[in-house]
């Protein structure tokens, strides 16, 4: 990968994370109740008056436009905002937050990826035999089922049969490791599931793609193992589309395991942007949604570095 | 010789007992985070839950939400106009310095300041001095004669008692404490737990009994139910009845108490045809309050009228009220006499939480039956506030926290262009009423009035009270002396322990 290239695509990225961070401030300032409201509830003890003067403290009284230009000059500068209910600095509670979530995210995909790609290499070897037909059935499962029900099935059949497993009570990585992944087991697990079905149906159907070429037909006409030709020859060139959805899915993962964390009550980033979506917290949402769109930038640029490493015939230019 | 034995035996006794009481770390499962942590500001549930045990006002509320000193050794209502309140001398913050008058003195100053924006400046609108006597008396002044009205707000978290020295010296209460309660915040870990230890200066001796409570938050309720099965926490709170199957007696202990908190319909009085009283009366006659307790939650709730029946002397049963018993005829007969002989239709907007859309669910089952058909709007719940700001529906269904304090409950709410009057009802003898009642002293006259005042509430409806869910925690056996209050408040756990 060329030093151009890396500098290309990070500065054609930088609309795409603006364009997302100006239709999140739109949107969430246009939902119906803002930050003011959630405060007081359904408990009005303030007057008129001094809630003019905490829309005015909270720079609400501004046009919007107005409000996020200077949200986007104090970001330019660094800084990246206050929560209006916690006092926080906002920065501190993303890097707070998102170890537990890249490290929930890691985790299923490591899941996801030893449960689906063997399942789905057997299912393509084995096509359209009643183990295939078995896969397949298991896969649709995975596919339409929720994660908040496989996460409660899960929760109730561990507390159930393993007493003393620590399903719940985050620690980090660093301050008791085992205790650490007893915890993540369960919504790593939970969320890892899930996305074998999906890995399992591309990696079938990208393997079937594979074995049908004619390499392959090559590779056993002139002797090669089975277990070679299928490892080496199918697999190597049927992993391009599986590295693509798996990257596809590290982005939706880091950016979408709200139901998860709030389940095993993980403190991650999912959790945080729910809680201040529910509190109309503006300065939290804006900056973690437009962390969450950075991750999936650089995610891709990542992706796309992969498959030269895959297949080198792709380059990056 | 056997008297000595006696007094050995009685002393060990003794000693063992404290013994047992004193010592060990409890968990409790709690199901949102607190926002912000200064006392004065803070008004979400959660916070209040865990700053009323690390900061202390000058009264608190005792068992049968009787209102007991706290910081304030005694406290009188001199006259109408005038409360004293002596403090107590042997208070420390937790970061070991002594509580003065200075700091009560400087709370409540911090509280009025208009610069802080506290809910509790407008408890205290209608004071007119407050000055230190000596070195170890206060008094509040009144504009109004309203002293004995005006007590219950000096037990709440927002009139706690905060250090002046720690404030002024540039410290951010929203993000670090310094009080004077039973328990110190000692870790806060966001979105994960809080770790309260027990406060060596605590000016009430032996307590807290524990030396640690670890309170994590756990949104979700499978989760609450399963980590308290597997052993994971020692109580927590549990918000649907059903799953209390799963806690079998021996293990378990189930700890029920009811609440003030009370679920209710509010109405728009201005909108047509729910603008005639006789219509939202009709209403009442035709809530059937027993059948939705029963099927919304598992009958772990009473019904209750404009006052939490347990409220006594003020509240006026439910059975007192006509309106209060299931009666579908006469609900048809006041609506034909208003010109609805074949119903109308109106819409509820409510949230989903706190069961309330089950309750709207049930209602609208029961309506139909007269003929009045609901459209239910179910929305999001800052969208719901947005719109019960604006008095924008025909009606809504939601959950009032309610107090011991007849004026607390009613002014604000009932008061033409009151605070809390979304409904926009106004009848100028409910005003005068509301007046008087705040300012009568005499126990008797008092009760007269708001007699009067919940008949006519009643009678004209701007709301249909409907009923009191019962706050259900559960924990281990050996979770002993945890105690719950009415207002939902978990003050009690300075005197809880572990066998």
């Amino acid at each position: 990968m060329s030093f151009a290239y890396l500098v290309r695509r990070v500065v054609t990225s930088i609309p795409t994370v603006l364009f997302v961070a100006f239709v999140v401030f739109i949107t969430i300032h246009l939902v119906p109740g803002n930050v003011v409201d959630m405060m007081l509830g359904t408990q009005n003890y303030l007057t008129q008056e001094q809630i003019d003067q905490l829309y005015k403290e909270y720079g609400l009284d501004k046009p919007l436009i107005v409000q996020f230009g200077i949200w986007l000059k104090n970001i330019a500068t660094l800084d990246f905002g206050t929560s209006l209910r916690t006092g926080k600095k906002v920065i501190n509670l993303i890097m707070d937050r998102f170890p537990v979530t890249l490290e929930l995210s890691v985790l299923s995909m490591f899941f996801a990826t030893i449960i689906g790609v063997p399942l789905g290499i057997v299912a393509a070897v084995k096509r359209n035999s009643f183990v295939d037909g078995v896969l397949r059935v298991v896969g649709l499962i995975g596919l339409s089922s929720p994660s908040f029900w496989v996460g409660a099935i899960l929760i109730v059949i561990f507390a159930g049969l393993f007493q003393g497993f620590n399903i719940f009570g985050y620690v980090r990585l660093k301050e008791d490791f085992l205790k650490n992944l007893q915890v993540m087991f369960l919504p790593s697990l939970t969320l890892g599931l899930m996305l074998s079905a999906q890995i399992m149906r591309m990696t079938r159907s990208s393997m079937l793609d594979a074995l049908q070429q004619e390499y392959i037909k090559t590779a056993k006409a002139k002797g090669v193992s089975h277990s070679k030709v299928i490892g080496k020859h199918a697999l190597k060139n049927a992993l391009i589309p599986i590295i693509t959805l798996s990257g596809i899915q590290l982005g939706y993962l880091l950016a979408g395991t709200i139901v998860i964390e709030n389940m095993f009550a993980l403190p991650g980033l999912g959790r945080l942007l729910l809680q201040a979506v529910n509190e109309r917290d503006y300065p939290v949402i804006q900056f973690v949604v437009m962390f969450i769109a950075l991750l999936i930038v650089v995610l891709n640029i990542v992706v796309d570095f992969i498959y030269t490493l895959v297949d080198p015939r792709v380059e990056l230019r | 010789m056997k008297k000595l034995l006696v007094v050995i035996l009685a002393v060990l006794v003794v000693v063992a007992v404290f013994a047992q009481k004193s010592g060990g770390r409890l968990v409790i499962a709690m199901e949102t985070e607190p926002v912000g942590l200064d006392p004065h500001l803070v008004t979400a549930f959660a916070s209040h839950r865990v700053l009323e045990n690390v900061y202390d006002s000058l009264l608190k509320y005792g068992e049968g939400m009787k209102l007991v000193p706290n910081l304030a050794e005694e406290a009188q209502a001199v006259d109408p106009y005038t409360i004293v309140f002596k403090i107590r001398e042997d208070v420390k913050f937790h970061d070991g310095t002594p509580m003065t008058v200075e700091d009560v003195l400087f709370s409540f100053e911090r509280i009025l300041n208009p610069d802080t924006k506290s809910p509790a400046a407008a408890f205290y609108q209608d004071v007119e001095s407050i000055k230190a006597i000596g070195d170890n008396k206060i008094e509040f002044k009144l504009k109004k004669p309203m002293a004995s009205t005006l007590l219950p707000n000096f037990a709440g978290v927002n009139s706690s008692i905060v250090s002046k020295k720690f404030v002024e010296s540039g410290k951010n209460l929203q993000l670090e404490t310094n009080g004077t309660g039973p328990f110190y915040l000692a870790e806060y870990v966001p979105g994960n737990y809080m770790i309260l230890k027990k406060n060596p200066y605590y000016f009430v001796k032996d307590q807290p009994y524990l030396d640690e409570i670890k309170i994590v938050f756990m949104p979700e309720e499978v989760s609450r139910v399963a980590a308290l099965k597997n052993g994971d926490v020692d109580i927590a709170k549990i918000n649907e009845p059903l799953n209390l199957k799963q806690f079998p007696e021996g293990k378990f202990k189930i700890h029920r108490s009811p609440v003030l908190s009370y679920y209710l319909i509010g109405i728009n009085t201005t909108r047509k045809p729910l603008n005639d009283p006789r219509v939202r009366n009709a209403l009442n006659y035709a809530i059937n309050r027993e059948a939705i307790i029963k099927t919304v939650v598992f009958s772990e709730g009473v019904v209750t009228g404009p006052l939490n029946p347990a409220v006594q002397p003020w509240a006026l049963l439910p059975k007192s009220f006509d309106e209060y018993t299931y009666n579908p005829a006469k609900a048809k007969e006041l609506l034909a006499q208003a010109g609805y002989p074949n119903g109308f239709e109106f819409e509820i907007v409510t949230s989903q939480r706190y069961n309330f859309d089950k309750v709207a669910q049930v209602i609208q089952a029961q309506l139909a039956e007269v003929g009045v058909k609901v459209k239910i709007d179910l929305v999001e719940w800052g969208i719901f506030i947005k719109r019960w700001r604006e008095s924008d529906f025909d009606a809504f269904i939601s959950m009032n926290s309610g107090s011991i304090e007849p004026d607390i409950q009613f002014y604000r709410t009932f008061h033409t262009g009151g605070s809390t009057n979304v409904f926009l009802y106004s009848n100028p003898r409910v005003d005068e009423l509301l007046d008087l009642g705040r300012s009568t002293v005499d126990i008797t006259k008092r009760k007269e009035i708001y007699d009067e005042l919940q008949r006519i509430i009643v009678k004209e409806s701007p709301v249909i009270f409907l009923y009191s869910a019962n706050q259900i925690f559960v924990s281990s056996a050996s979770v002993e002396n945890f105690k719950l209050l009415a207002n939902e408040s978990l003050v009690f756990l300075r005197e809880t322990y572990k066998k």
